[in-house]
């Protein structure tokens, strides 16, 4: 069993696979952009960056890590045929999401009423334009994985009919996973 | 072809094709005024030459997406036009508009024209591409507006497709990103935004819509694979286009008296631009090697699947060439840019209109496809078009790089003219290729009065004993 | 929800028990590194804490990749594909950290 499935396909529809392939790469940039560009202004990252709130990135890691964990579980459930559970692990992923959402809103509540704006310095440039360009990834996130959602509830998929939900989680995955470098880069290394 | 009320589409071809045939001559008339600055001075000045030139452009490409939208939505829609009628007199309006307007560039001195059509009242006139009187902007929102009651409710009393929602709402966008051409205030750097929401806005957005679904339909069409698979490449092609798009409009925010940031901005995300215009290559490929017929009609085939590579091309690769901010530094308004603008319009717009016709007037013409002599025809005046095109581009890329070296950078940068003069032979052989690409249009345009359609016996025989 | 329940069919691969499944395991030790991190970044600064960070960082995404994307049973290209990445990115960012 173990062998005959080191050749599976990967899960989901190929389509989203080019999709999250070329997110990544434009991700990708945007990491390597923000750390070339602090080789030449590291002190003026460093001290910026101090001068977050992390504990808003924590808390978000951890809302959005536990919302994938929510995702990978529904996924699970349908592969058994448990489309109930699958449709519960989704509306808590779901919930999760409009969570991270809601304290990042927070934190751009702060970072505003300090009077950052994009023209703070580069490192707020960076930041600001980041963690926005990831928000919106998250709200597209939460469409797809609501549409997957509605689809678990109307019945569309079961133990043999599942690519629909491998589909939104793959890419609900990716946000995931690209959150967990943007944390570190924009709220740890320094 | 499956529903009569599609047969609109032809004038919309026909005259765009004869409006392509009015930007060449304009073209060679202003490559020739580079060569000789006093060439048809004073009766066609440089100026007017050129925004004829340009003008034609645009509007041969719109009748071409019009055309394209009349032919498409019925047939996704199964349903005929909501009205044939309005379309057919929209048409005819739209090309006396086209004409009054042309006639207007070529007989009144462009102020005096500008004094006339009550420029005074709203100024709009001036800048690149939207050099049109205000009548004329405001037919091309009315017609706009036709045609989208027209398809619009063609849509709401037929199917649904995807790809009929994704080809409307992209021509929707259109119509909506004219509108800053109403606005043009004082300030120059504001002046710019409204400018470059519509000229961005349309070709590295909205457009790029109008590209795919166009694309879509083709290949949906002639390979025989499944719309599921192609809706689903059409939507990640236009998740990838907004996402670097819509901020790569700062590539032109640099050095205008934007914000600073707009130099990060700009340069990061319009360096993905080329992402879609690769993607657009890929899904192209696939769905040829997916395909589950041959269509008769190799000619529309090649427009379709050299129409992505000539755009990645154009597009994506000259456009990222110019894109960064330390380069467009010394490359900005060169002749490089010029040659990015040729390359790209050609490769991604000129080329989808020409696929789409190739595709869809033997249909009209009531055949499937047109005789093989004629597809030859068709054939060797895509490649001379192409080809020249490719020479065009490079002879512009040598004199923009000239005049970055040459007058843009160094300790003793020599005056325009002098570069100018320097870069006299990228111009002729700008001019020659120019000829060359007009040669190919008319063997292109005589592909059309061959007659005989395609014949799948006398075909079949040919193959056989060969 | 008992273990029996959510054995796949014919799979022996499952921990069963009180083994908790890959994906839970992962999402804890997700949790974890993540606090880990954060107490990293809180501690100070300097290359090798900076280090262990960005390590620790490519690590989880690993995890996310394997347990919940479900990659670890498909082709070696597509996980190839995937580690290249992390290393790719986690490699342009040391050299940029290092030569600040
Ligand atoms: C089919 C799509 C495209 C078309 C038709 C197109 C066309 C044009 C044209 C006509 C201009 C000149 C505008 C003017 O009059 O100043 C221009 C400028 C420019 N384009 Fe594109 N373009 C396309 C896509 C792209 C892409 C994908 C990129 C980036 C990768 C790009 C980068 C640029 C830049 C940087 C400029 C400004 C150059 C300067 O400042 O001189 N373009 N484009
Ligand atoms: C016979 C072939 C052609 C010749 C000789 C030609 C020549 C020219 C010339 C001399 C200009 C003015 C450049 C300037 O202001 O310095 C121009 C501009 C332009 N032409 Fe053409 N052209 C040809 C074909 C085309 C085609 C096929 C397209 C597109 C499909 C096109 C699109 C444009 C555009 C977009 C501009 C404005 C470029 C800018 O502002 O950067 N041309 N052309
Ligand atoms: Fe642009």
């Amino acid at each position: 069993m173990k062998t005959a499935s080191s050749a599976q396909p990967l899960p989901g529809d190929f389509a989203i696979w080019v999709f999250i392939f070329a997110e990544l790469l434009v991700f990708g940039v945007l990491f390597s952009a923000y750390a070339l560009s602090r080789m030449s202004n590291a002190g003026l990252f460093d001290a910026s960056q101090a001068t977050l709130n992390r504990s808003y990135g924590l808390v978000n890691t951890l809302t959005l890590v536990t919302s994938s964990y929510f995702v990978a579980r529904a996924t699970r459930a349908i592969r058994h045929g448990r489309s109930a559970a699958c449709g519960r692990w989704l509306g808590g992923a779901l919930a999760l999401g409009a969570l991270f959402l809601a304290v990042k809103l927070l934190e751009f509540h702060d970072d505003f009423s300090r009077g950052i704006t994009l023209s703070t310095n580069l490192f707020y440039m960076f930041y600001l334009s980041l963690t926005f360009f990831h928000f919106m990834h998250v709200v597209l996130g939460m469409v797809i994985l609501g549409f997957v959602a509605y689809r678990t509830y109307a019945g569309a998929y079961d133990a043999n009919r599942y690519t629909g939900v491998e589909t939104g989680a793959s890419y609900w995955h990716m946000v995931d996973l690209v959150w967990i470098i943007l944390f570190a880069l924009i709220y740890v290394l320094h | 072809m499956k529903y009569s009320s599609q047969k609109v589409a032809m004038p919309y071809f026909i005259a765009a094709l004869a409006l392509f045939f009015g930007q060449i001559v304009f073209g060679l008339i202003a490559g020739l005024q580079y060569l000789d600055g006093t060439f048809l001075f004073p009766d066609l000045p440089f100026n007017v030459t050129r925004m004829s030139h340009t003008n034609l452009l645009i509007v041969w490409l719109l009748m071409a997406f019009m055309g394209a939208a009349y032919y498409i939505v019925p047939e996704e829609a199964q349903t005929e036009l909501y009205s044939p009628k309005l379309a057919l007199v929209t048409f005819w309006v739209f090309l006396a508009a086209a004409a009054l307007t042309l006639a207007g560039y070529l007989f009144v001195p462009y102020s005096q024209l500008a004094a006339m059509t009550g420029d005074a009242i709203l100024p709009t006139m001036g800048r690149g591409y939207l050099e049109q009187p205000l009548p004329t902007k405001i037919g091309i929102v009315l017609v706009a507006l036709s045609l989208l009651f027209n398809v619009t409710m063609t849509l709401i009393k037929g199917r649904k497709t995807s790809l009929n929602l994704i080809l409307i709402g992209s021509l929707w966008g259109l119509a909506l990103l004219f509108l800053p051409a109403f606005y043009f205030p004082d300030d120059t750097v504001k002046a710019s935004y409204g400018w470059w929401w519509i000229v961005h806005g349309w070709v590295e957005g909205d457009w790029e819509l109008i590209l795919g679904a166009l694309l879509g339909f083709i290949l949906i069409k002639m390979t025989g694979v499944d719309r599921e698979i192609v809706e689903k490449w059409l939507y990640i092609i236009i998740a990838m286009t907004l996402m670097t798009g819509i901020i790569g409009i700062g590539h032109h925010y640099y050095y205008i008296g934007a914000p600073a940031y707009w130099i990060w901005l700009g340069s990061i995300f319009s360096a993905l631009e080329p992402i879609p215009f690769l993607l657009l290559v890929a899904f192209a490929f696939k769905m040829l090697l997916q395909r589950r017929r041959e269509h008769p009609n190799k000619a529309a085939m090649l427009w379709a699947l050299a129409t992505p590579i000539v755009a990645f091309l154009g597009a994506g690769l000259w456009g990222f060439m110019i894109t960064l901010a330390p380069v467009q530094y010394y490359t900005h308004g060169t002749n490089f840019t010029a040659a990015h603008g040729h390359l790209a319009f050609f490769g991604a717009y000129a080329m989808v209109s020409l696929s789409i016709i190739s595709y869809a007037m033997p249909l009209l013409r009531g055949r499937e496809a047109n005789s093989p002599s004629a597809q030859r025809w068709e054939m060797t005046g895509f490649w001379i078009m192409v080809f020249s095109m490719i020479v065009i581009t490079l002879a512009l890329t040598g004199a923009g790089i000239v005049t970055a070296f040459l007058q843009r950078s160094g300790d003793n940068p020599l005056g325009f003219m002098q570069v100018q003069d320097k870069e006299r032979v990228f111009f002729w052989i700008r001019e020659f290729a120019g000829l060359g690409f007009f040669s190919g249009l008319l063997v292109y345009l005589g592909s059309f009065f061959i007659s005989g359609e395609y014949d799948y016996a006398s075909e079949a025989k040919q193959a056989l004993s060969a | 929800m008992s273990s029996i329940e959510n054995r796949p069919a014919g799979s022996v691969a499952e921990p069963q028990g009180f083994l908790p499944k890959p994906c839970t395991a992962a999402w804890a030790a997700l949790i974890g590194l993540a606090l880990f991190t954060y107490r990293l970044g809180a501690y100070g600064s300097g290359r090798l804490l900076m280090g262990a960070a960005l390590c620790l960082t490519l690590l989880k995404g690993q995890l996310v990749v394997d347990y919940f994307m479900g990659l670890r049973s498909v082709r070696p290209f597509w996980r190839i594909a995937m580690a290249a990445y992390l290393i790719v990115v986690g490699g342009v960012i040391a050299v940029a950290y290092l030569s600040a």
